[in-house]
Order: C-alpha cells, then structure tokens, then sequence
C-alpha cells in the first residue's frame, strides 16, 4: 500500500511539474495538491512501519518546485500576444483587396 | 394631410430603426478569452473588435473587424490567427462583403461574401490548403433570404436592436450564413442583471443563444452573452459550450465608443 501510494505521489509531483512548465495556467495545482496528499500520506506510513522516508523527501521538493514555478507563472506571467509583421501584413493586404472588391459593388445609401 | 403626416411618421420611424446608434467608428473591444480545463479556467486567446471607416470612390463604408490570436506562451503548442471581416453600410449594417481567414495549428481556410441584395445572392469563394502545401478554391452561388447575414454583420445587428423594448423572455431569431449554409441563431432574453467587469460594474441585458439545425453550440441555455444595457450595448460577458468544451470571453477594455 505504502508502495502505491509514493509511487502515485512520484507521478502526480512530476505531472505538476510539467504542467507548471507548459502554459496551462491554474490546472497545475490540481496534480501538485494530490501529489501533497499522497506524499503525506505515504510520509506518514513510512514513518509507522520506520521505512525510508527519502523518495518521499524528493517528492516534497518536486511538488514545491512546481508550486513555486505556477504561482510565479500565474503572478508575473502576463498575457501577450504577438505583433509580427505577417500578420499586420496580411490585414493591411485584406483591407486593400476588399477595397477592390467593393469598388464594383452596387451600395445603397 | 392627417394620412400624410402618418406616412412620414411612420418612414421616420422605419429611418430611426435602421440607422447604426451603439457601434462607433473607430470603436475597439479586447476580450480574453479562456477554456475550461478541469473546473479551471485557462487565458488561451486574445479577441479583438474592431470598427472603422471604409472609403470607396463612391461610398462609404464601416469596416468591423474581429481577430482572434492565442498568447505567445500557447502558439508553440497551437497557434490561432483568425481574421473575421465583414464591411457593411454604415447606417443600416446591412453586409456587403465578408471574409473568414483562419490559421488553427496548421488548418487554413478562407471564405469571402459579396452579397447581392437586389437579387438576393452571394458569391461565395472557398479557399482550403491541402496537405502538400497547396490550394483548391471552390466558387458558388448561393440563394439566400433577405434578411440574411454573416456572423460578424449579425453580432453588430444584434448590438444595434432596441433591446430595452423587449420583456424579459422574448425572444428573436436571425439567418446566419456560415460555411455556405444558412442557420437560424435564437435570441432569447433571458434577465437584466449588473455584473463586475474590467471596465467597470455594469448593468446588462443577459441573453441566451442558441441555433436550429448546428451543432456548433452545445446545451440549453449554456451559450450566454451579457451586453451593457446603455445606448453602446457592448459585449462584456459570455459563457460558450461547444463540442470540444466550455468557456469564457471577457472584456479587458473598451475605446472609441459612440455613446
């Protein structure tokens, strides 16, 4: 039991790692709480049967990593979206070509 | 003289009715909008709205613009570059040409209007990418009802309405053409409530949407937009459910409004 339980805390740390690297915002905190669950529980049953304690240690220190690196990303991370020249190029040439397009049409007033 | 007088009250209200009173000129709405994953909402896109004046040798005509672009931190994952335009008479709003050019993690499409109203046609121009790199365009004409629009047109015709006319549960339905085919969009005006935004607390019409014959938006009143209740009627709020799941749009500013 004691086994399942690190071993689901050691995949739900490295998920919440991930997570907090790719740009998905809040949905980190979900894999990093239950990582913090299990990990306590698993801590707390290997301290019962006097077992090593150090996986679960590491596992501590991944899930606070990627709890540190989420909050920081949701804080200072802001939304930007980017300004390249094709696409400004590509509205300015829509805009020219509907211009065209319309000089043929009949519009009432 | 008394029938006189009656006509032109009733032309001056006809006139009244169709002329444009909430969209400005050079009016800019952004909006973010977020995806729910798992219970939590994620900031995915930037949705801007934009108007402004066209100029053709002989008229003059309101240019509405609608963008839709991911935030840096996602276009390595899945980029969206999505340009919605449609150019419409600047008083009546009635469309004269649409184009629908859209980038989605390598899917290209691209769609353009010119309406007929005389004979009530559209010309309609597909243009696809293949996988090899290449294009295939298709050209059609279609028949379509009077009172048809696209989707960007139909969003501003929606603004434009005099929706502190109607009681709460009336509702209206409007004829949208999209991917060559015409779908019915039912408007339903669900309550008047203030909510907090961006751009401050504002009191809205809450509006329910749905469509006949689309499966484009899930759910029985899942699909709602709240416009300020003021001369502007601005879209501040809405709540989407579509097949691939839900979320949000939300104002972050509004500039060059008319009212």
């Amino acid at each position: 039991m004691r086994i399942l339980v690190t071993t689901l805390a050691i995949i739900a740390a490295i998920l919440g790692l991930i997570l907090s690297i790719l740009p998905f915002g809040p949905i980190a905190l979900i894999p990093i709480v239950i990582a913090f669950v299990l990990g306590f529980i698993a801590f707390k049953m290997a301290q019962k049967n006097r077992a090593n304690t150090k996986l679960i240690k590491i596992v501590f220190l991944i899930t606070i990593i990627a709890l540190v690196l989420s909050i920081y990303r949701s804080v200072f991370e802001t939304n930007v979206v980017e300004n390249d020249i094709e696409t400004i190029k590509k509205e300015k040439q829509s805009k020219e070509d509907a211009i065209q397009e319309l000089e043929g049409l009949e519009i009432e007033d | 003289m008394k029938s006189f007088v009656l006509l032109l009250l009733c032309l001056s209200s006809i006139f009244i009715q169709s002329q444009n009173n909430a969209i400005g000129l050079n009016e800019k709405l952004v909006f973010t909008a977020s995806y729910n994953m798992s219970g939590l909402l994620t900031d995915l896109a930037q949705v801007t709205m934009e108007t402004s004046e066209v100029k053709t040798s002989n008229s003059t005509l309101l240019h509405l613009k609608g963008k839709a672009r991911t935030y840096t931190k996602w276009d390595g994952f899945f980029k969206i570059n999505d340009l919605y335009e449609s150019y419409v008479n600047i008083n009546s709003l009635k469309p004269y040409l649409y184009k629908r050019d859209i980038n989605e993690g390598g899917y290209y499409k691209f769609m353009q209007y010119n309406y007929n109203h005389k004979t009530n046609t559209v010309k309609s121009l597909k243009r696809k990418r293949r996988g090899d790199g290449t294009f295939w365009e298709e050209n059609k004409s279609l028949n379509i009802s009077s009172n048809t629009k696209d989707i960007i047109a139909t969003l501003y015709h929606i603004r434009n309405l005099d929706i502190d006319k109607a009681t709460i549960g009336s509702s209206d339905t409007f004829t949208v053409l999209m991917d060559n085919e015409e779908f019915k969009i039912t408007l339903t005006l669900l309550d008047k409530e203030t909510i907090a935004t961006n751009i401050g607390k504002k009191e809205c019409f809450k509006l329910a949407i749905s469509m006949n014959n689309n499966n484009l938006l899930k759910g029985n009143n899942d699909n709602l937009l709240w416009l300020t209740a003021d001369d502007n009627k601005i879209p501040v709020y809405a709540k989407f459910k579509v097949p691939v799941g839900n979320g949000e749009l939300r104002i972050q500013s509004a500039t060059g409004l008319k009212n």
